[in-house]
Formats: structure tokens, sequence, C-alpha cells
């Protein structure tokens, strides 16, 4: 019973932890996408514009919720909450402390790697009880897309777990040292890549593709629900970077404490920024060229990583 | 059978080919340079204002007229920390400041080309006439001989084909004539200063018909019988019907002027005298010599210069040229008026030779094209190189090619060639131009002549070197058009008011230059509806017209003549006259216009502009021809007020859709005449 109590308090704390991300996020990309567009971007509410959510939030509360009339619409309905869970749930094994994680599971990067993968299933959902041919194609492509790149993700995530022998995140950031960066470098931009192509952002955002699919897989979305898909978007980047930066980049290093945390943190908003950054400035691949550049780099190159990891380090 | 299938081609592949892939270097490479690039864009300056705080104070709209007049430097884009009622005025300020409409502004004199259309589309065709009478002394003979400047700058140019300005003067002529009578009476002479006018041509005229309203008593004396200087003894016949000329003239003597014809000012009266018994003096002689190349062989027999061939041949109708072939010198619009006069006193051939390729000659293009029209045959790119004689008769002429004219410079340098060829004739007119003679009119007074001959004018205030004495039309610009004599006879008439009342002779005139617009290419009218098209002026049969002296065109009926001037823009009177330029030009189709299109009664009924459309792109504005539209910087559309269109808030919110621009009540649509409405 407490256990459950613990469950849903971890997951409150998780689902406002993602919606004050997703704020923030919303704001800080903005941001970087004027400055990059030689732009201000937003600047009226709040110091450089960084209360607009304040504003934009209520807007979208309070916009209608239209469900289409030939929707399945429970599916529909439930489609968006399917889509956040997985996310907001893969929060949970991130260990934001030395030796503390919220849920300190001994399959915890085993839990990280397979409970978003859920989130295909989501997207599916919500992509087929719209009706809607845009939003069948968005899905569909969103599913190969990320069933494609679950496999050089989970690749070049197994070196740290050699490396650290085990899979347990915390025993992973126990284990960490500072020249497994430089080690695992191709493994961490693998990773990156992998995690983007994951949570559907440019440049392979070919799900959404406004300029072709309107919005694909939430086309006939709007209002809060629309604004929860965006909220797992936000939430997926969240927590992949929060992830690399716990494990690829040593958590606290060179911190203690609740410095430590703090660190965590800033590297994760560092990663996003880079996020954000790659977004604005390449333009969307094409469905071919994803999976191409999927099978014949990423999944080698991990590979790569892995060979050297388990094999040249032990034979030295 | 065996049917072939051909196979489908193959698309070449989606994926590129094979040797269009990047090696995995190069493909990193050139992804970070561009993550290169944007992380440079990131950390710079970024480029736009920092809306609203700052604006953009003036809309591009205005940002190369004010660099133009020195308000703006050329790359500023000031910024405006808040909205400013004053700079929006100051601005509008500028705009209308010297806001003519450009028929009006292209020509020298200023005729109020606009003015007549709205009056003779209101069926008003004696208050056209007047009003145009004003600044035009004579639009029964300039409606038919003016170059028409006018037309040239017509704003229809850009949509179809100009208004047909000058055939509405002589329109409106053909309608006064009927009732002049009642209009003409003698200006009462309130001045009690007295002015003689030497010269009776056009410029003359202008002078003396500003002076008689002013009040003054005014002498003319002319040399030859009957009045019109140039326009008198040099327009052909077939052009300017004398009985026209003597007409106009007329209504101006009716007006006070006293005209003394056939007296030579100098031979028959000496200058000296007119000079002490008027309190001012006009010289408006004009020229009266032509010039004559210094070639050898011009003194034989059978060279004249081409404004004695036009007296003859105006006067007389026989220039001694019966059953002869005729050669003219020059590429003018003398030198066609001569060759076609040349036809029509029995010339059997006449050519015309120019220094001038086709392009470059310097008539204009309707005429020469006329004259070709009759069988004037143009000889292009050739000099006078000598007159070839036998006999002490002309027999014909050398010609030198020509290679170019008008150096780099623009300035006037014939560059020859070696070949030379013969063109036999047996009469050979000059019509390079002419020069003054004023040896006689000027000897015994103290007038300064140039060492070529030429008066002593200042070209702004038309003063000479004696005070009271004047001088105004081509004897002060040279040869050229009479509207350019007319305006100079006003601007001399203004002198001598001033002079006479004892003001600064300049005060705050300036010479206004004219603004000369670019030329049309010929418009494509292939689209354009019949009721849009310029109404075509008749013209005589060019096989029959060119054996006498009747006249070419031959004028517009009334219902032509109100059609033609309805075609009208009314451009920058502010008042929209439904030309639909707006909504054809629209890109997001928000404008909609429905007008009533009849004589007399033409006006909007209905003009729907649907903002929720509008991309604020103002090519509507810009199209504009009357400037009844207005684009600005203010795009929140809320304080910028104009008197018959308003745009603002309240508007936009009008059922059912869109925004309603109308008139200052609020309901009627703009630019309706006053309705006239017979009370029952």
């Amino acid at each position: 019973m407490s256990a459950l109590l613990l469950g849903i308090a971890w997951g409150i704390a998780a689902v406002l932890a993602i919606a004050g991300g997703a704020v923030i996020g919303v704001w800080w990309e903005r941001k970087v996408a004027g400055h990059i567009q030689l732009r201000y971007g937003p600047l009226q509410i709040g110091p450089a514009g960084s209360l607009q959510m304040l504003a934009d939030v209520p807007k979208l509360l309070f916009k209608e919720d239209i469900v289409p009339s030939a929707a399945d619409k429970p599916l529909f309905k439930w489609a968006p909450l399917m889509v956040f869970a997985p996310v907001a749930a893969s929060l949970a094994v991130i260990p934001f402390a030395a030796g503390w994680a919220p849920l300190d599971t001994s399959v915890g990067v085993l839990f990280f790697l397979a409970v978003p993968s859920l989130e295909v299933v989501a997207i599916l959902v919500a992509a087929w009880s719209q009706r809607n041919t845009l939003a069948a194609i968005g899905g569909l492509r969103a599913a190969s897309q990320m069933i494609a790149y679950e496999v050089p993700r989970a690749l070049s995530v197994l070196p740290l777990v050699l490396l650290a022998g085990s899979l347990r995140p915390t025993a992973v950031l126990g284990a960490w040292q500072w020249w497994w960066m430089p080690l695992l470098s191709i493994g961490f931009i693998v990773y990156l890549i992998a995690s983007i192509a994951e949570m559907n952002r440019g440049p392979f955002d070919l799900p959404e593709a406004e300029s072709e699919l309107v919005a694909g897989y939430f086309a006939d979305y709007s209002g809060m629900r629309w604004a929860i898909f965006m909220m797992a978007e936000y939430g997926a980047m969240i927590a992949a970077s929060l992830f690399a930066a716990a494990t690829f980049l040593g958590g606290g290093w060179p911190f203690g404490g609740a410095l430590g945390t703090a660190a965590i943190v800033l590297k994760a908003a560092l990663l996003i920024t880079v996020i954000m950054w790659v977004r604005w400035t390449f333009p969307r691949v094409r469905q071919d060229q994803l999976l191409r550049f999927c099978w014949t780099v990423l999944v080698p190159a991990a590979l790569v990583q892995l060979v050297v990891v388990g094999v040249v380090l032990p034979w030295m | 059978m065996d049917v072939k299938r051909a196979r489908p081609a193959v698309p070449p592949s989606v994926s590129g080919d094979a040797e269009d892939r990047m090696g995995l270097v190069k493909g990193a490479a050139s992804l970070a340079k561009g993550l290169g690039i944007t992380l440079k864009a990131g950390v710079s300056r970024p480029l736009t204002v920092r809306y609203p705080q700052q604006k953009v104070a003036v809309s591009p709209r205005w940002r190369g007229p004010l660099a133009l007049r020195g308000v703006l430097g050329r790359d500023d884009i000031p910024l405006l920390k808040s909205a400013s009622h004053a700079y929006n005025e100051l601005i509008d300020g500028l705009y209308r400041s010297d806001r003519l409409p450009p028929c009006v502004g292209n020509c020298p004199a200023n005729v109020d080309a606009r003015g007549q259309a709205f009056l003779i589309a209101d069926n008003r065709v004696a208050e056209a006439y007047e009003l145009v009478r004003d600044r035009n002394i004579l639009p029964g003979v300039l409606g038919r001989i003016c170059h028409h400047p006018c037309e040239t700058a017509c704003k229809r140019n850009f949509y179809d084909e100009p208004v047909a300005i000058r055939p509405l003067h002589r329109f409106a002529y053909e309608e006064y004539r009927k009732i002049r009578h009642e209009r003409i009476s003698p200006l009462p002479r309130t001045q009690g200063k007295s002015v003689c006018v030497v010269g009776s041509g056009p410029s003359g005229l202008a002078a003396a018909y500003d002076l008689l309203k002013l009040g003054y008593r005014v002498v003319m004396y002319e040399r030859e019988r009957k009045p019109g200087g140039a326009l008198n003894t040099g327009v052909p016949a077939y052009r300017l019907p004398r009985d026209v000329l003597y007409e106009e003239i007329g209504d101006i003597v009716g007006l006070g002027l006293e005209l003394n014809t056939g007296v030579e000012v100098g031979k028959d009266v000496p200058l000296v005298e007119l000079i002490r018994e008027h309190d001012a003096v006009l010289l408006a002689v004009g020229l009266q010599q032509s010039r004559i190349l210094p070639i050898p062989g011009t003194d034989a027999e059978g060279v004249v210069g081409a404004l004695e061939f036009l007296w003859s041949a105006n006067f007389k109708h026989e220039a001694g040229v019966r059953g002869k072939r005729v050669l003219v010198i020059g590429g003018g619009n003398v030198a066609v008026d001569v060759a076609r006069c040349a036809l029509r006193v029995g010339a059997s051939e006449v050519k015309l030779a120019c220094l001038e390729s086709e392009s470059e000659m310097p008539c204009h293009p309707w005429e020469i094209a006329e004259a070709l029209d009759e069988g004037v045959v143009a000889l292009c790119s050739l000099g006078p190189e000598e007159v070839l004689v036998r006999h002490g008769q002309v027999a014909g002429m050398r010609m030198r090619s020509c290679l170019s004219v008008f150096d780099e410079t623009g300035r006037f340098a014939p560059k020859f060639g070696d070949e030379t060829t013969d063109v036999p004739a047996d009469v050979i007119v000059f019509a390079i131009g002419q020069a003054p003679k004023i040896d006689a009119l000027v000897a015994g007074t103290e007038l300064l002549v140039s060492g070529r001959g030429q008066l002593v004018v200042d070209g702004t205030l038309f003063t000479t070197s004696v005070p009271g004495v004047f001088a105004c039309g081509e004897i002060v610009t040279g040869p050229g058009s009479a509207i350019g004599s007319i305006a100079t006879g006003h601007e001399a008439a203004t002198s001598i008011h001033r002079y006479l009342q004892g003001l600064p002779l300049d005060g705050d005139r300036v010479a206004r230059p004219v603004p000369v617009y670019p030329k049309h290419a010929p418009a494509d009218i292939t689209n354009v509806e019949a009721n849009r098209r310029r109404a075509v002026m008749p013209m005589a049969d060019p096989e029959e017209r060119a054996s006498d002296f009747r006249q070419v065109e031959l004028g517009l009926t009334r219902q032509e003549a109100m059609a033609e001037a309805m075609r009208c823009l009314r451009c920058e009177s502010e008042v929209c006259v439904g030309c639909t330029f707006c909504a054809r030009t629209c890109p997001d189709y928000a404008i909609k216009v429905e007008r009533v299109d009849e004589a007399g009664a033409r006006c909007l009924t209905r003009y729907d502009y649907d903002l929720s459309k509008c991309c604020y792109c103002g090519l509507c504005a810009e199209q504009c021809p009357t400037k009844a539209l207005q684009h600005t910087g203010q795009y929140e559309l809320s304080f910028w007020h104009r008197d018959l269109m308003v745009f603002d808030k309240g508007e936009m919110l009008r059922p059912p859709t869109g925004t309603r621009a109308t008139g200052r009540d609020g309901v009627s649509p703009p630019g309706c005449p006053v309705p006239r409405r017979e009370e029952p």
C-alpha cells in the first residue's frame, strides 16, 4: 500500500517536473530559435519574455477540446496520456545524486530503455484513433523510426553497463571514472543522435513533418491534449538528457551532494540546448535517409564502441 | 500478337545516387560547419527591432522619398520609442506639399488636365474650356498641335493607354465656340498702367492674357497682317486651321487686348518710343531666321530655309516646288512639317535626310509616322556635305554617312564615315533650326545683344539689360514647343506685374523644374475591355489628305469625349474613382469594388476591404492613382485618420464581414460626386 502511495507521489512529482521543464524548455527553445534566426524571440512577458508560457498555458487550458466525430473516441481521449506516462515513468530510475534514484532498481538501465519504448504503441494508438490519413502516416513513420533507433540507442548504452558491471544506474554512476568520457565519446554521440530520433525532434521529426503531414500523429488534437503531446516530447528530451548527464557525463562530477544534483541538471540543460541547436540547424531528413543512417552508420558505430570496450580493453 | 511490353522506366532512386553520398568524414565536417553557422548566428546581435518598444517609424513606402529629400540618410532606419502623431504629420505634410497629378506636373504651363477631364465628364464643357484657358491660353490651337507631355506622364500609361487630353482640349474648344459670344467681355482695367507686347505668338499672348486679367492695359504689335506668330506663319494649315487660331486670339482681343497687326517694331515704330510710352515692354518676337549650314553651294538657287518655305506654303499654297524633287535637311518637327507641306504644294517627290538614325530622330514619333504614311521618304544617318550645283541651280546634295550623332556625354558631336551618296533634288530646304533676327528691333536701345545675335535675358525672371523691358518665348529658350513658350509667357507676366507693383522680382519664386517622367513601353492592351480603351482620333485618309491642306485629325464627338474624360483617374485627388486597380492588384482578393460608370454620374457604389484577408503588402496603395488608399507603418490601424477613408477599429468591427471603407458620414461610399438630385 505504501509502495502504491509512494508511486503516486513520485508520479505527481515527475509530471510536475516535466511540466515545469516543458514550460522553461518552450521558452528557451523559442529564444534559441530566435537568436539562431537573428531574431529576439519572446520579449514581452517577464524579463526577456521568460514568463511567456504563463500566458500560453492558460490559453491551451481554455482552448476547445475538439474530438473529431469519426474518431475512436475512447482511444482518442486516452492516447495523449498513454504517450506521456512512459516518459514520466522513465524519470524514476535516473540517479539524481550519488547512490540515490527515485526507483533504485537492479534493472534500471533496462527500465530506462524499455519503458519509454511503450510510447511507440501509444503514438500508434493516437494516430490510428483519429481516422485521419495524415495522422496514420505520421504514426507509422513514428513506429518505424522509433523501433529502428531503439537498436543503436540500446547498443550505445551497453558499454557503460560493461564497464560498470551492473544494470543499476546508481552503480554505473558509482563506478564512473573521468576517462570514460573520452573512451565512450562515440557511444555518447550515437546515444544523443538516437535519442533525438526517439523523441521525434528535428532533424528526425518526420512523424510530425508540419509541411507535409500537418502535425503528423497528433494532427487532430487541440488544446490541452495537444499540449500533452508536446509535453511528452519535452519530457523525453529532459529524460534523455538527464540520463546522459547522470551516466555518460558522470552525474554530479566534479561536485558532490546538492551541488552535484545541480550539476546534473545543468549538464542536462546544456544537452537540451545542444539538441535545440541541432534542431534549428539541420533540415528534416527523408525516410530512406533516416533508416539508412540508422543501420549503416549508427549501429556499426555503436558496435565499434562495444567492441572497443568489451574486447579491446580487457585484452589490453 | 506479340505485344512488346515496354518496361516502365525505373524512377531515379529516392535515395540518390551512390556517388552523391558523402563519406563519413566529409558528412561530419559539413554537419559541423552547419552547426558552426547557427552557433555564430545565435550569439550575434539580432537584426530585428524590439517591437513594440522600438518600431520602424517610417514605412518602407516613405523611406525612398524621405531619403531623396535628405530627411533620412540612405541606410537609416529611424526608431521611434513610441507612436508619434507629429512624425506622421511631418511625413504627410512632406507628401502633400508638392502633390500634383502627373499630367499637370509634366506640363510646362501646368494646365489642369485633371480638372478638365472632371468637368467634361460632368458635361460642364464650357467651364472645362475656361479652366484650361487659364493656363493654356489657346486650348483650341494647342488641342491640335501640342506635343502633349501630359499624355506622356498620364498614369493610365501604366494600365492601358493615356487619357486623350489633347483631343479633349480640342473638343472643349469646339463646344465653347458655340457660346463664346456669351462668355467674352472686356476685362476691367484697374491698374492704370500699360504694357506693350511685341509679337503675338503663344508666349506674347499668354503674357498679355495674364496681364489683362490683372487689370493692365495691354497693347500688342505684330509684324504680319494676321496675329499668331509662329502658329500663324510656321505651323502648317493641315494641322491648325487658321480660323481656329484667329478665333481664339479674337477671344483675347475681346477681353481687352489692343492688337495692332502689320506693324513691325523697329521699322514702323522704334522700340525706344514704345519703352517711353509704356510702363513695361515685353519682347516676344520669337525666332525669325532659318539657319543654313555653312557648306559649299548654299547660295545656289533652290536652297531655302524652313521658315521661308513654310511661310509661302501656308499663305500662298505655292512654294515653287510643283513637280519638283524636294530634299529636306533635318530630323525635327519643323523638318517633318516642311516635308508634309511640300507634298501638299505639289512636290513630285519628298525626301527627308537627317543625321540621326531612325530611332534617334528628334521629331515626335507620331509626326514622322504620319509623314511616312503620306509618302515622305526618310533617309537616316546622313550628314550634308556639299550642295551639288549645275548652272547656278541646285542639282542635288552629296551626303556623308553619319556614324554617331552624340558623344558619350550626350553632347552633339557627329562622327562621319567615309561613304558618300549623291541625292538628286531640285529644291533643298534646310530645317536645322532657327535663329533670332533682332538687329532692327534693338537698334537705338541699350539692350545688350550677345555675340551670336541673341538677346541677353535672365532665364528665370525674364528680365533684359534694360529695366522695364522683358522678354519671353523662343527668343529666351531657343526653339521649343508652343506650350513651353506659353509657360515662359506666364512667368514673364508675373515678373512684369511684380515690376510694376514695385515688388522684388525674385521674391520666393523658384525656377520650377519640369519633371520628366520615364518613357512608357507600349501598354499591353490585349485583354483590356473596349470601354477602358482610349478614344481613337478619326483621321483623314492619307492618300487624299496629302494633296491639300485639309485637317488630318477630325476631332471627337461629344459622346466619345465624355467617355474619354471619364477614363481620367483623377490622380492625387484622394477621392476614389473606382478604377478597381487595387482590386486587380490585391494578391489576396481582399478588395471588392463596384461602381456606376455612367456619364455625369460616375461613382462608387461599394468598396469592401476585407482586412481579415489582407496581408498588409501595400500593393493596393502603390497602385492607387488617386492616393485615396494609404499604406502606413502604423499597422494597428487605430489612429490614422484620413478625411474620406477611415480605417479604424470601429470600422473593422462592423458586421457582417470585413471592413467597409466609407465616406465621412460613415454610410456613403467615398468618391461619389455630390448627388445632383432634382427636388420633386
